[in-house]
């Protein structure tokens, strides 16, 4: 969110609000009653007395909505809180879910008609602050209250209780009489947690296994085998990385590459793998290479520079912004960032107003970010991913270092006499050959330039100008490269006026022979000529050019690779304090988000509706004081990954959640606050809170909690369907059914053919594009070419999570099927259903290609016995056999083996897991 | 439907079976589309299902020109004689400067009058430089923006803010906004297309994302020759007969697999996807061959001349598809910023503007012809101006630096007030001199003439709900009817 545009004006009495209810929040206030309102008793009311209190009448308030009086309406239900917004009657829930813009419409089953939505619409835009500010006691303050443990409810189907889960949901389903949906079926089961936990199916032997084992904990086996399992780390990491604004790649003029990020999201899946705990997690990515530490000159564990690449993976770049302003970017992304996916706050509204809904006020965003005023960014890298300040960080893990150590010699020895480095070579001096004798043929038929007079200067043994001549050019060219002004470019231009006709009276004189110039021309002057694929060239042909521009390009990816296997990190580390360099700058609220308006300064602080004050927070400092400007992140660190911070482990249960049952508790996951939604299970979610810092942060155990409840062992079909009452299935009455995403969509493939490259980590891969798509990506641009060839074959085809992600390209079969845009973070994916995904299936590479080895593979493993071979095939996509009506109709079908294949491997069965 | 209505989930599977899927499909999108689920925006089962104007509007479709780069407006559309009388001297001091203008060697600073010729034109008396001789003859059909800022001199932060509102990549591009608003009329070509010369460089696919909405809302890329979208062909040895068995297996294995489920309207609607992909296959050839167009056509795009035969194609191809329902065609020109003169401005200029003018002018007179003119929007964009004086301190041939808030626009059809002009920068054509038109309200305005309200086109995302406008603009009425 970088908008500079005027801002609205800024609320005096709503800030003033803010202050009052941040040390009220404890002790919410009593709910004041409802001032009576003209407008809304004549014309609202009884409209919507008659058409809506059969649901939400005083008494039966479905969805915790009533209609009763003014402050009931306003004050909304449960799903999305406030219905009414002062003013704003399209932003306002209740008009939206009158007119169908948000689901289901609004009265169910009917509509209201224009004039009466009207009649509510006018009634909105009339409203003033004034006439609602007494309910605002009633704010939404559940999130700012430390979670509690709460006694586990009664439930009558106790039998159904598996673990605590299960008794939160089914008190729910019970006090709305819902049944839980049957167990699914073990093989439905299986296939749901493989794909959950390591992102593809089980192999029909995988799940034969389990199959096979009767133990009573067979399925707590399985969940454990697979959160051992490496692949876990590596579809995990994924949910993370859409988070954090992955990219690697800046996003803006020429898309330069931002460094090594790569290392990055290998730290995030190692830490994953090894189950770090998640305040441990947190800690490292804000402030990895703050500590202080012990050792001797309290040098930073360089290791942690590693995952405070988080700081420095969002979109930004230097461009030609005076610095300031580019800073305020930074510094904005990075408190909005921290907010959102740590805190599960919008923090980033508060940047040029106080936040309108949630009780931020502005100066509270400017504290945040006050913890963040010491990072200091090193250098970006240049067009070729070389940054003239490297921060390298040792491999941790032995084995790729050597492997890594390899690679760098080996692309250092092609980069300096490599078989590449020889054919541009060769290329350049046949070209250079070939200008010098066209110039000469032309010889001195075009009349003499300063750019003669250069090359003349440049000749060893020339004779023409004397050394004072000489040494005058060479002064004024300096001083005017230097400066830049007018003044001394006109001193430059008029010496070279004057040495032009002293070269050309020389050439008349004979005292020069006028051609010998040319011999001095260099390549410099050969690429000059030959840039810009489409300029014309006097000198060179087209297919020269097109030559000279593919081996520059190869040079360019060998320099890419050599940097991306050297040990560097991408990261931010900390400003030098006195006597090293000058200190922290201070951080004002700027007025209106503008950086040219600084107001009040502040001091790092924490948001004061958790703390209940405004006061700055305690820095930690080392011992001797000796580094005043460290500690600043690592004391928001230290306050973020505490248990006793209100929202941490609730957001991150939730995510957690999400994953696993489609939607998280709270169903808008990096926003707890007023605007998002409701959570159904608020008490669920406080329980799993707990329960999560009582296990150490242990991810891995809220998985295990999670996987093993019976609510997430529920069947897709529930025959008892509650589907009136709840038909987004809130209350959890069956499992909801889901569509793959992008990644596992590809990496089954993958799996299915035997083709996958499972190989771990490093730097990452480039997935051919389409057809004909590399030609549109190849426009010359200063950080050559968009998409590069993989060092091997196979590499190609690696995990999704190992793709290139450059900012401006992501690979288009990924992007159709919704994999996020990384510039920004993604909490949630939208999954949408288009004719193009229909196409990158049904003519693309991947489904093509690998039907065709899945075909091979079926064919070795089980003979050329057609049914048999479609048997298998049902057993390897669909984990299951095929029925008698699928065998014959099949078995009938006239196309080849890879047909059938194809026909599996676009099946909606394999799309959408029960 | 008595059926579907008492329980909606089990939705219109009968209807399915009986119709044999390869004809029932895209009868089933638009009974699909009917429903409340996909009628409400950001219906995610199906996205582009055509949907009401939220205000009622003429335009129905837009075509979107790009040139790249920044177009100088002061040897275009903005006569400036006032240059002249300053032709080489240094600007004078200039007052309201909020910070630098320029990005390169403003130091030099020395104001360079337009080399070209202007004149007036049209009923309207409108001034254009001689660069535009073609777009001279249908100048009364358009209306001009002038003087309009945007928030950064960077070619990319202002690419972003000209095309998705905001200056850092991630939002939603303009065309992604109204699909997202309006869908699209063909459910056999994409709702949201991009005309272009290659990926650019400045923005990548970013310039037609969806941004935060939902994928289904990003621009496709057609590309010249025979697969204009990635994947639009079959394989090597495929045919569509082939195809269509394998098909008729698949759609047979899905029906029995929706069959055994509830709530089975996104499965549905995945496999009528399938058969919207395998129509694409046989509309988009048609729809990118010029075979049936007739040499008059032809002509009127510059289709003729080797200068105007790569942007006439995209020209013509804009309006194949407006008339074959396609909701927002973004055409842009060139991919690496060919506008961005900052040296040669006399030899560069001219060639870039014969490239374009037919091609321009030849779309304009074409729609009007075709009675289409009304319902389709045309706009003329660039994502800046460019300064008066100049910015190449090395070159002997002169040429002008980013001017932030100098962009000129021009749009046509629609409601738009023919021969209206609005905005007005002052004698150096360096900032404006009376109402400035930030990008917001020219957004505004945009969705106004598309019949969208810009309050109430929103999507929630990261606790905000997003607009295109952002803290909103202003429709700007002085050009409106």
């Amino acid at each position: 969110m970088l908008s500079r545009g005027p801002r609205p004006k800024q609320d005096r009495r709503t800030r003033f609000l803010w202050c009052f209810l941040a040390g009220a929040i404890v002790v919410p206030q009593p709910l004041v009653h409802a001032a009576t309102d003209a407008s809304f008793n004549q014309h609202v009311q009884p409209l919507l007395a008659a058409r809506c209190s059969s649901c939400h009448s005083a008494e039966k308030k479905t969805s915790g909505f009533s209609i009763a009086d003014l402050e009931s309406v306003v004050s909304g239900g449960n799903k999305h809180g406030r219905a009414v917004r002062e003013g704003q009657p399209a932003l306002s829930p209740l008009v939206r879910m009158i007119k169908g813009e948000i689901v289901p419409r609004m009265p169910l089953g009917g509509q209201l008609s224009a004039s009466e939505i009207s009649v509510i619409e006018q009634w909105i835009a009339e409203l003033s602050p004034e006439q609602t500010s007494s309910f605002k006691a009633e704010r939404w303050l559940w999130p700012f209250q430390k979670p509690v443990k709460h006694e586990l409810p009664r439930v009558r189907s106790s039998s159904w209780v598996r673990n605590p889960i299960d008794a939160f949901v089914l008190s729910k389903l019970e006090e709305k009489g819902i049944s839980p949906a049957p167990p699914a079926s073990n093989r439905t089961l299986a296939r749901r947690v493989y794909f959950d936990l390591i992102g593809m199916p089980p192999s029909p032997e995988e799940l034969e296994a389990f199959l096979e084992d009767s133990s009573p904990d067979a399925f707590e086996k399985l969940v454990n085998k697979l959160l051992d399992d490496p692949r876990y780390g590596e579809r995990w990491a994924r949910h993370w990385l859409d988070l954090v604004r992955y990219g690697e790649s800046d996003g803006l003029e020429g898309d330069i590459l931002l460094g090594n990020a790569w290392r990055y999201r290998d730290w995030v899946i190692d830490a994953l793998n090894s189950d770090m705990p998640y305040d441990r997690f947190v800690t490292l990515q804000l402030a990895g290479g703050d500590e202080h530490g012990s050792k001797a000159w309290y040098q930073p564990d360089v290791q942690g520079y590693i995952p405070a690449g988080f700081l420095r993976l969002a979109p930004w770049d230097l461009g030609n912004l005076a610095s300031n302003e580019l800073r305020q970017s930074y510094l904005d992304e990075v408190t909005t960032a921290t907010g959102s996916i740590f805190l599960g706050l919008s923090i980033g509204c508060a940047r040029c107003h106080d936040h309108k809904y949630d009780p931020i006020p502005t100066k509270d965003y400017y504290r945040l970010q006050a913890f963040f005023n010491a990072v200091r960014i090193p250098l970006p890298l240049n067009t070729s991913g070389i940054s003239p300040e490297e921060i390298e960080v040792p491999y941790k893990n032995k084995v790729f270092g050597k492997i890594a150590e390899a690679k760098v010699k080996e692309y250092r020895e092609r980069l300096d006499n490599g078989p590449e480095k020889q054919a541009l070579d060769r290329l350049e001096q046949a070209l250079l050959e070939k200008l010098i004798a066209a110039k000469v043929a032309e010889g001195s038929k075009e009349a003499l330039t300063a750019g003669d007079v250069r090359l003349e200067l440049s000749r060893k043994n020339q004779k023409v100008f004397t050394l004072a001549e000489k040494e005058k050019h060479q002064e004024l060219t300096e001083a005017f490269d230097y400066t830049q002004e007018p003044k001394d470019k006109q001193a430059l231009d008029d010496l070279e006026v004057e040495l032009t006709k002293k070269l050309a009276a020389a050439y008349v004189q004979g005292s020069e022979d006028p051609l010998a110039r040319f011999q001095a021309i260099t390549v410099t002057a050969v690429r000059a000529e030959v840039r810009g694929v489409d300029r014309p060239s006097k000198y060179f042909s087209k297919e020269e050019k097109e030559q000279h521009r593919k081996l520059t390009e190869q040079m360019e990816v060998l320099r890419r690779r050599l940097s991306r296997w050297r040990p560097l990190a991408l990261t931010v580390t900390t400003v030098p304090g006195p006597p090293l360099g000058p200190g922290v700058q201070a951080t004002h609220v700027l007025k209106g988000g503008d950086h040219q308006q600084p107001g009040e300064p502040v001091e790092p602080g924490f948001p004061s509706a958790i703390t209940g004050n405004l006061l700055p927070a305690a820095l930690e400092v080392d011992r001797f004081r000796q580094f005043p400007t460290r500690g600043r992140r690592m004391t928001l660190a230290k306050w973020i990954a505490s248990p006793d911070n209100p929202l941490t482990a609730r957001v991150m249960a939730n995510r957690i959640w999400q994953h696993h049952f489609g939607k998280g508790i709270v169903a808008t996951p990096s926003d707890f606050g007023t605007n998002g939604e409701r959570p159904t299970h608020p008490e669920l979610l406080d329980w799993l809170a707990v329960r999560f810092c009582e296990e150490n942060w242990s991810i891995k155990a809220m998985h295990r909690l999670m996987l093993t409840s019976n609510t997430y062992r529920q069947s897709a079909e529930n025959p008892a369907t509650a589907m009136a009452a709840d038909p987004e299935n809130r209350l959890l009455w069956r499992f909801d059914r889901r569509r793959l995403e992008a990644e596992a969509i590809r990496d089954s493939l993958l799996c299915f053919s035997g083709r996958m490259n499972s190989e771990r980590g490093g730097p990452s891969v480039f997935p051919p594009l389409p057809d004909g798509m590399d030609d549109l990506t190849r426009a010359s641009r200063p950080g050559g070419s968009m998409w590069e060839p993989n060092e091997n074959d196979e590499d190609a085809r690696r995990r999704s999570i190992y793709i290139f992600q450059r900012r401006s390209l992501p690979l288009p079969m990924m992007a159709s099927f919704d994999a996020p845009v990384f510039n920004e973070s993604c909490e949630r994916r939208s999954i949408t259903t288009t004719p193009l995904q229909a196409l990158s299936m049904l003519n693309g590479s991947l489904v093509n290609e690998e039907a065709v080895f899945l075909a091979a593979r079926v064919r070795k493993e089980v003979g050329p016995e057609k049914s048999a071979q479609i048997s298998r095939l049902f057993d390897i996509v669909l984990n299951r056999p095929p029925d008698v009506e699928e065998l014959r109709r099949f078995s009938q079908f006239a196309g080849s083996l890879d047909a059938i294949c194809r026909v599996l491997l676009n099946s909606n069965e394999l799309f959408y897991l029960d | 439907m008595r059926e579907a209505e008492q329980h909606p989930w089990l939705s219109r599977r009968n209807f399915l079976i009986e119709s044999h899927l390869g004809l029932g499909a895209l009868a089933l999108f638009d009974l699909l589309a009917a429903d409340s689920l996909a009628s409400a925006p950001g219906s995610e089962s199906l996205p582009l299902a055509p949907r009401p104007q939220q205000l009622q509007a003429k335009a129905k479709r837009c075509i979107f020109l790009f040139m790249e780069g920044g177009v100088s407006q002061m040897d275009t559309f903005e006569y400036r004689p006032a240059l002249q009388r300053y032709a080489g001297q240094q600007m004078p001091a200039f007052s309201g400067t909020a910070g630098p203008v320029a990005t390169l060697g403003a130091a030099r600073n020395r104001v360079i009058p337009s080399p070209f010729r202007f004149a007036r034109h049209g009923q309207s008396g409108r001034w254009l430089s001689e660069l535009f001789p073609h777009l001279a003859t249908t100048v009364d059909d358009l209306a001009f923006l002038h003087g309009i800022m945007v928030d950064s001199s960077n070619h990319a932060p202002a690419v972003y803010h000209t095309l998705t509102g905001h200056m850092i990549p991630g939002s939603a591009s303009i065309g992604s906004w109204i699909t997202y608003g309006l869908g699209t009329e063909n459910q056999n070509l994409p709702g949201f297309v991009v005309l272009g010369q290659g990926v650019p460089a400045v923005g990548g696919t970013g310039i037609w994302s969806n941004g935060f909405l939902p994928a289904a809302h990003q621009g496709t890329l057609f590309r010249s020759g025979s697969a204009p979208i990635v994947d639009l062909n079959q394989r090597p040895g495929m045919s569509l007969k082939d195809q269509r068995t394998e098909l008729d297996l698949l759609q047979w294995l899905n029906e029995r697999h929706a069959t055994k489920r509830m709530n089975a309207s996104e499965l549905e609607a995945r496999m009528a996807s399938y058969e919207v992909a395998f129509r694409m296959q046989t509309e988009a050839p048609e729809l990118i061959s010029f075979a049936k167009e007739t040499d008059a056509t032809r002509k009127l795009y510059g289709l003729d001349d080797p200068a105007t035969e790569v942007f006439g194609r995209q020209c013509l191809l804009a309006r194949r598809m407006v008339e074959r329902g396609v909701r927002f065609v973004k055409v842009l020109h060139g991919a690496v910023k060919p506008w961005d003169q900052h040296g040669d401005l006399a030899g560069r200029l001219p060639v870039l503007c014969k490239e374009v003018d037919r091609p321009v002018t030849g779309l304009l007179k074409d729609l009007k012809s075709r009675g289409l003119l009304d319902e389709t929007l045309v706009v003329w964009a660039s994502e800046m101006g460019r300064t008066p004086f100049d910015s190449n301190v090395v070159s002997d041939k002169p040429g002008r630096d980013h001017n932030q808030y100098g962009l000129v626009m021009w749009m046509a059809g629609g409601e738009i007030r023919p021969g209206s002009t609005f905005g007005q920068t002052d004698d150096f054509s360096l900032r404006s001199a009376e109402t400035p038109i930030p990008i917001r309200d020219v957004h505004a305005t945009l969705l106004r003439l598309m019949g969208l309200d810009q309050n109430q086109l929103t999507f929630l995302h990261a606790g905000r709900y997003k607009k295109l406008t952002d803290t909103g603009g202003r429709v700007i009425s002085e050009i409106l009817t």
